[in-house]
């Protein structure tokens, strides 16, 4: 009983890689349901789409390499459905990092949906400030950004045309995987100028942002993996985060057995008169 | 013939007449209030019926014209749309509102803005089957507003909650004032104490935010008072830093600390260091650190991300005492389940008070103690009479 | 001296406190443009930062390898690293410093291959660590731990397609976990952090706090 209980963490460790590895050999596929949070999303690119056609829209990578295989699957979602609609899209990066993990996907899937750049999209490049990169967004975007990654002045840029500030784009989303949507965004961005705003972030993050979601700050919300899969059913689109919701749902299980297990050796160490 | 070509010719302008004076054009024109300048805001009523299709703004510089075209709308806005503007009337409804902030110059020249204390002339024209109907002309002149009334209750409660806490920072000059009881920094000087009779280190970690974010100076704060202590029970202390700036203010605030201990000659500078400047080369090197070194207690203190549990949970292998706080409140749960004590939130911040009992510090945090019985008065009060559909509290506290 | 290194410091943190607080509330250009440019400010102020930061962190290490402390070997790492990363960048895939990077090229396969394999390694062990924690402390000892262990499984498994596959109850009941009771919590925190943060503004605009200074009382 003492062995259960101080069990050795490295038998933990081994399960967990099987866990996880497994499923990724074997073909099995689970029924994803899309949650409210991610569906406002969808009904939301799916309303500009229609209602805000003329208007592009801004997206913001602000993650780095730790976070790409949570956030990586959730930009080729957004991006996929964006283009697929025909819709302009400008992206910004706020974390260095994300210019290289980013404008590969931007460039990879216009050339899937035939945008070309400059006309149906663009992509902006890195400014270092955080919240004062968005307080000057909203006052001016070629102040901010007054040139792309090229060099190119975005003046010159046709996606860019009748861009002035956050206000003229029809809807703005934010990739996070830190600080950017709850202290740069919300209260210097969506606060000030009420523009549509949604975002996706890591899954540890996502209960931090429920408030917003209630408060529709937040049109809607992709937590993690998950929220990247539920987006990948709703576009029809299955990629990498599909593939990993059967080793994320081994793995939970693991996690559920071990505490069950755990709980049960704990109970009946104690029934016993032992110390748990 | 003649006679029916006359009568229809009486019927088509009587219809005419009838459908403009079914239609509203008459507009109320004014400068858009709570803005920068260079916008007008015109209203008028709704149409009741059908009738109208869309409207037009036209905006000229003289009274007699030239209208130019400003805005073309099929389905203009509410007043209800804008409550920062008109409130909550039910009214509002009744009322279409629209901002101009230019006008059309040319065919196919860029429109040309308002421009602040020009006297403009605007007309709306309502677009109906039997063509287009011209309401009376209104005049505003565009200005920058220097006060947002939007927001006078953020201003009040700002201004109200900001003296209710410098009016007990001034007060606790005077008289003491209580404090509870946290249980993690009551733990501190155990913590300290032990890794003095085990001849060991303290380890103290900021977090990764830097020295203009809130809770690294409340961990900075606590540094000083840890540095204190390990100067006074001669227990060595080491301070892992990820910002260079936030390693300059540690390398003051300890020196400083050890210099008021009248331990100056016990100070090393290389106690305060870099460990790295990247997030999990952050978590390797200490982790790494606190495996090789085994320090009898970590002290987590600041705000974190994802490094948090690869630190605590590592931390916890090692057998050491650890004491964490932060506001962040997604890593809460992982320093709960790993760490001996947490402080949670805004103990984080009650912290530097609780240590050092200073009057300014405690004043302060009964300032903010007030403000939130204040809250959490609200928040009764405003459920109960929300519940029962009377919505003025929710309005009076609107963010808009 | 005192004057610049304390009162100087006092003095632009409360005419940049006070300026911020009253921005907020007067829409007028004027105040709309003085908003503008503290934020270039600050975004020049964040990009000498990165430059700070390079130069402490190369300088810490050189003086590791000079000096021959243990795991000096790692600080030369740092250094063969840096130095390789940085050349490939001005090689720029054969187009030179002086145009946008490149997109494809060696220091476009350092990046993914190695920086972002080696960071992405380093977050995923979470999921190992957070095995481990739970398993260590999720014990239901009273009946808010039971509680708290109730709802982390829920959680854990309404977040997964297979919690929908066992019964449609588990996500539902895992929306209202995070909508209503974690709402709860954190927004109680927030305003909690809040008022702590406001409190902790005024002092540091009114000079009662100077601990950002380094060294001094409070």
């Amino acid at each position: 009983m003492d062995r259960l209980i101080n069990i050795d963490r490295r038998i933990i460790f081994i399960f967990i890689f099987l866990g996880i590895a497994i499923p990724l050999l074997v073909d099995i596929h689970l029924p994803i349901k899309p949650t409210p949070t991610v569906r406002s999303v969808y009904d939301e690119i799916e309303r500009i789409s229609v209602e805000d056609a003329d208007r592009p829209v801004l997206v913001s990578f602000s993650y780095g390499a730790s976070t790409v295989p949570e956030m990586v699957p959730m930009t080729r979602a957004i991006l996929r459905h964006l283009f697929s609609r025909g819709r302009k899209v400008v992206g910004i990066c706020l974390w260095p990092e994300a210019v290289g993990i980013a404008q590969p996907i931007m460039d990879e899937l216009a050339v899937e949906f035939g945008m070309e750049y400059g006309a149906d999209y663009a992509f902006l490049g890195y400014k270092p400030g955080n919240q004062a990169v968005v307080l000057n967004l909203g006052q001016s975007l070629a102040g901010t950004f007054p040139f792309d990654a090229a060099g190119t002045p975005v003046g010159e840029l046709a996606v860019m045309k009748g861009v002035r500030n956050l206000k003229d784009f029809s809807f703005v989303f934010d990739f996070a995987a830190g600080d950017s949507m709850e202290f740069w965004w919300i209260p210097f961005g969506q606060e000030k100028h009420r523009f549509p705003f949604a975002g996706g972030c890591t899954a540890v993050m996502a209960p931090d942002l429920y408030p917003f979601l209630q408060s529709k700050q937040l049109v809607g919300l992709l937590g993690g993996l998950a929220g990247a899969a539920e987006y990948e059913t709703l576009i029809e689109a299955p990629g990498s985060a599909t593939a990993g919701m059967e080793p994320q749902s081994v793995s939970h299980l693991i996690i559920i057995l071990f505490i069950v297990l755990g709980n049960g050796v704990y109970f009946t160490t104690r029934r016993r008169g032992g110390k748990a | 013939m003649s006679k029916i070509a006359s009568w229809i010719a009486v019927a088509g302008v009587a219809l005419h007449a009838a459908a403009g004076a079914q239609v509203p054009v008459d507009i109320v024109a004014f400068d858009t209030p709570n803005d920068a300048g260079a916008s007008l805001t015109i209203t008028w009523p709704r149409a009741e019926t059908a009738v109208v299709s869309g409207y037009r703004v036209y905006v000229a510089t003289a009274a007699d014209g030239p209208f130019r075209l400003a805005v073309e709308s099929a389905t203009p806005g509410l007043k209800s749309g804008e409550p920062a503007l008109f409130g909550y009337d039910d009214d509002n409804k009744r009322f279409h509102v629209v901002h101009i902030t230019d006008y059309a110059v040319g065919e196919t020249d860029e429109p040309a803005p308002l421009q602040d204390g020009t006297l403009y002339f605007v007309r709306l024209g309502a677009q109906t089957s039997t063509g287009e109907v011209l309401g009376e002309v209104a005049s505003a002149v565009p200005g920058g507003n220097w006060f947002n009334t939007a927001k006078w209750n953020n201003i009040v409660l700002t201004i109200g909650l900001s003296v209710c806490i410098l009016f007990f920072i001034s007060k606790a000059r005077r008289k003491d004032l209580f404090i509870r009881r946290i249980a993690g920094l009551e733990a501190l000087d155990e913590a300290l104490g032990r890794a003095t009779e085990m001849g060991k280190s303290v380890l103290f970690v900021h977090g990764l935010k830097g020295m203009d974010q809130i809770p690294t100076i409340a961990a900075v704060n606590i540094l000083g008072r840890v540095a204190q202590r390990t100067a006074r029970f001669d227990t060595d202390l080491r301070v892992a830093n990820v910002d260079p700036v936030v390693m300059s203010v540690s390398q003051e605030v300890v020196k400083e600390a050890y210099l008021k201990e009248g331990r100056p000659d016990a100070y090393r500078p290389d106690s305060v260091f870099m460990a790295a400047t990247e997030q999990f080369s952050y978590a390797a090197a200490v982790a790494g650190m606190m495996v090789r070194e085994r320090p009898a207690a970590h002290v987590m203190m600041g705000y974190f991300y994802a490094e948090s549990l690869l630190l605590a949970e590592t931390g916890s292998t090692t057998g050491a005492i650890q004491i964490a706080g932060t506001d962040a409140y997604t890593q809460l749960p992982f320093f709960v389940t790993t760490c001996d004590y947490t402080l949670m939130g805004e103990e984080l911040y009650a912290a530097s008070a609780y240590l050092s009992k200073e009057p300014k510090l405690l004043g302060s945090l009964k300032g903010q103690d007030v403000g939130k019985a204040l809250l959490i008065g609200l928040l009764f009060v405003g459920t109960v009479v929300a519940s029962f559909g009377v919505d003025f509290l929710t309005h009076l506290f609107a963010a808009l | 001296m005192l004057f610049m290194t304390r009162t100087l410091p006092f003095l632009f943190c409360f005419a940049f406190g006070m300026t911020g607080f009253a921005i907020y509330y007067v829409p007028h250009e004027w105040a709309q443009s003085v908003e503008r440019e503290f934020a270039l400010w600050l975004r020049l102020v964040y990009a000498f930062a990165y430059i700070l930061g390079l130069v402490s962190l190369l300088s810490l290490h050189w003086s590791k390898i000079r000096q021959r402390q243990a795991g000096w070997a790692y600080s030369l790492v740092v250094y063969i690293s840096f130095g390789v990363m940085f050349l490939f960048v001005v090689y720029n895939d054969g187009n030179g410093p002086f145009t946008s990077q490149a997109t494809t090229g060696p220091y476009q396969w350092m990046f993914t291959s190695i920086h972002v394999a080696s960071s992405a390694t380093m977050f995923s062990m979470l999921a190992f660590y957070i095995s481990s924690a739970a398993y260590r402390t999720f014990r239901a000892r009273t009946p808010e731990a039971a509680i708290l262990l109730v709802s982390a499984i829920i959680v854990m498994l309404g977040r997964v397609p297979i919690g929908a596959y066992i019964s449609d109850v588990i996500p539902d009941t895992m929306q209202w976990l995070m909508s209503v009771p974690n709402m709860a919590a954190k927004r109680g925190i927030l305003m909690g952090v809040s008022l702590g943060a406001i409190a902790t503004s005024l002092r540091i605009i009114f000079g009662i706090e100077r601990s950002y200074l380094g060294g001094g009382g409070d």
